[in-house]
């Protein structure tokens, strides 16, 4: 992926991020059950999100780190 | 021996190895201002990703955190989902702040807003603004340190000698070795309160309800409300929507805003170093979820602490864990406690000097350093003032300074972004801004909440400084050519820059 997609792909889902985190947004994952590991559904929820926010920024990294590289 | 005894010596123990990394730190250091507040831009990823990560990880989330999550539930979500979208601009901003400090010697935040805004008003209000956040913060890490040890001794070390011992430690290293202990004691702290919030965090549950499943089953079919966002006040009545969304947007907004937290972009060694803690910094927010898990362990314990706030050692003290453990357990927290606040004194200081001095009386670069290093010895003269008496009122400072702190972002991508920004444009926006969320909070305090939807004052504060600082700033001269180009296309010059 080029650097524009991936820096597109960052914004897109940090957006997401923020509308699936807040009224009203949440409300579809606010439940808790089923549990998973342990976790009530919601506070499960929040921390895929982490996690995939997580690869997204490595992703983000790797992307400009290869440009740096590319212009050198 | 008896068993606080145990308990003391482990803590004079860890003392003792916090203050020898602190001071063994520091050799290397140049004796400058830049050494001394930016460790000479040498930091590394490991130190960086403890300093950033350990500074947020305060004493508020090993003692507000379970307390938030006992007594307010799905309520302590909210400081879950911040970190990850407060960290992310850091990306762009952290490495454009950094390129511009190797540049023009930066070293605070305020040095870079006023470089391309030159304005003493902007430095001084910025600098008076960070001391007012600051103080009511460093103030709550010395009790936190204080009420731990007091607890973990059956009191037989009263909450003055407790404070006075842990913030003597770090007043010592700070002066001695400034931003290079807070790096290196951060990172032997950060690695220690880990280890002790995930055995904690699993132990309890397990110990008590069987395990985390169970525990969260049993709490739902007997404290349902707790389990759903938002979660309740701290009175017990339900939260508002409103509050909860917008306390995460103010968060976000202000994380890295925080001068402690921002200022350490200048002290990294590489681009590359500052983009890889970000990527690695949520982890420390996933290592918050241990700590939730011990404040919802009390939730349906018999017996209740006297305040949410001392759930945690009110656990750790009624669980008949060995005298070691609870050792280690105090050692975890005042870990917590005080690699915040040696970030926050030491960021005070600076600030102060180079910020609220600065742009005043011309001093030597020796001077400065004295000068940073007597603001140190006074900052935590008055902190620990307000720690031993009652301050209640400060807890009330602290809860809006995000709201302020937040007011520091426009200023900030305006100056990497915004051509077209004007000095008066910034200080406008500022000033309404800060004035707006000052004004909420004070009628919110003293009379009737007039926030529309519970909306957090800082978002209220935003809302005016946005359009205040743009408006204003079509209205005015646009800044000459070479300035905006100077910190606006920086990125695209830096690369070739960077070509060896």
């Amino acid at each position: 992926m080029g650097i524009r997609a991936v820096r597109w792909l960052t914004a897109v889902y940090m957006t997401a991020f923020l509308l699936a985190v807040t009224w009203p947004g949440f409300l579809l994952f606010n439940r808790v059950t089923p549990i998973i590991f342990g976790l009530p559904f919601n506070l499960f929820c929040i921390a895929l999100f982490i996690v995939i926010g997580m690869a997204v920024l490595f992703l983000l990294y790797r992307s400009e780190q290869r440009r740096a590289e590319e212009e050198r | 021996m008896e068993r606080w005894q145990i308990i003391g010596l482990i803590i004079v123990a860890y003392l003792g190895v916090t203050l020898s990394i602190g001071l063994l730190s520091g050799r290397k250091a140049s004796k400058s201002v830049q050494g001394y507040v930016a460790g000479d831009r040498d930091f590394g990823l490991l130190v960086m990703y403890f300093v950033l990560g350990a500074s947020v990880f305060s004493a508020f989330a090993f003692l507000g955190g379970p307390g938030w999550a006992y007594s307010r539930g799905a309520a302590a979500f909210y400081i879950l989902c911040y970190g990850v979208l407060g960290m992310t601009p850091y990306f762009f901003i952290g490495p454009k702040a950094a390129e511009l400090g190797r540049r023009r010697g930066y070293v605070t935040q305020a040095q870079l807003i006023c470089g391309r805004f030159p304005s003493r008003f902007l430095s001084v209000l910025i600098a008076a603004l960070t001391l007012i956040a600051f103080l009511p913060y460093i103030t709550l890490q010395m009790r936190g340190a204080g009420i731990v040890i007091e607890a973990v001794t059956d009191g037989n070390v009263p909450l003055w000698a407790g404070a006075a011992a842990a913030y003597g430690v770090v007043i010592i290293y700070v002066l001695f070795s400034g931003v290079s202990a807070v790096g290196w004691t951060n990172t032997f702290q950060g690695f220690f309160m880990l280890a002790i919030a995930w055995t904690l965090g699993l132990y309890l549950p397990i110990e008590l309800y069987g395990g985390v499943g169970q525990m969260f089953e049993q709490i739902q079919a007997e404290r349902p409300e707790l389990l759903t966002v938002p979660g309740l006040t701290a009175s017990g009545d339900p939260w508002s929507w409103g509050g909860y969304s917008s306390a995460i947007i103010v968060s976000a907004v202000g994380l890295m805003m925080w001068p402690h937290l921002f200022m350490k972009a200048f002290t990294a060694r590489s681009d590359r170093t500052l983009r890889r803690t970000v990527v690695l910094f949520p982890t420390f927010q996933l290592f918050l979820i241990p700590v939730f898990l011990i404040g919802f362990a009390g939730v349906l314990y018999p017996r209740s602490p006297d305040s949410p706030d001392f759930i945690l050692p009110f656990m750790i003290l009624n669980s008949d864990l060995p005298a070691i453990v609870v050792g280690l357990f105090c050692a975890g927290a005042l870990s917590a406690s005080m690699s915040t606040g040696d970030s926050l004194m030491h960021a005070a200081a600076s600030v102060t000097v180079e910020d609220g001095l600065g742009p005043f009386v011309k001093l030597s670069d020796q001077h400065q350093r004295l000068l940073i290093q007597s603001f140190v010895l006074i900052t935590g003269l008055v902190a620990y003032f307000f720690a031993i008496n009652d301050s209640s009122s400060l807890v009330v400072l602290l809860l809006t300074s995000y709201g302020l702190i937040c007011q520091l972002a426009p200023p900030i991508v305006a100056a990497l972004y915004w051509r077209r920004a004007t000095t008066p444009g910034v200080a406008a926006g500022f000033a309404a801004g800060s004035g707006v969320a000052v004004f909420f909070f004070l009628t919110g305090y003293f009379g009737e909440s007039l926030r529309p939807f519970d909306l957090h004052e800082g978002v209220l504060g935003l809302i005016v400084h946005i359009p205040t600082m743009i408006i204003v700033s079509l209205l005015t001269k646009p800044q000459p050519e070479a300035r905006q180009a100077a910190f606006v296309e920086l990125h695209e010059t830096e690369h070739a820059a960077a070509t060896p």
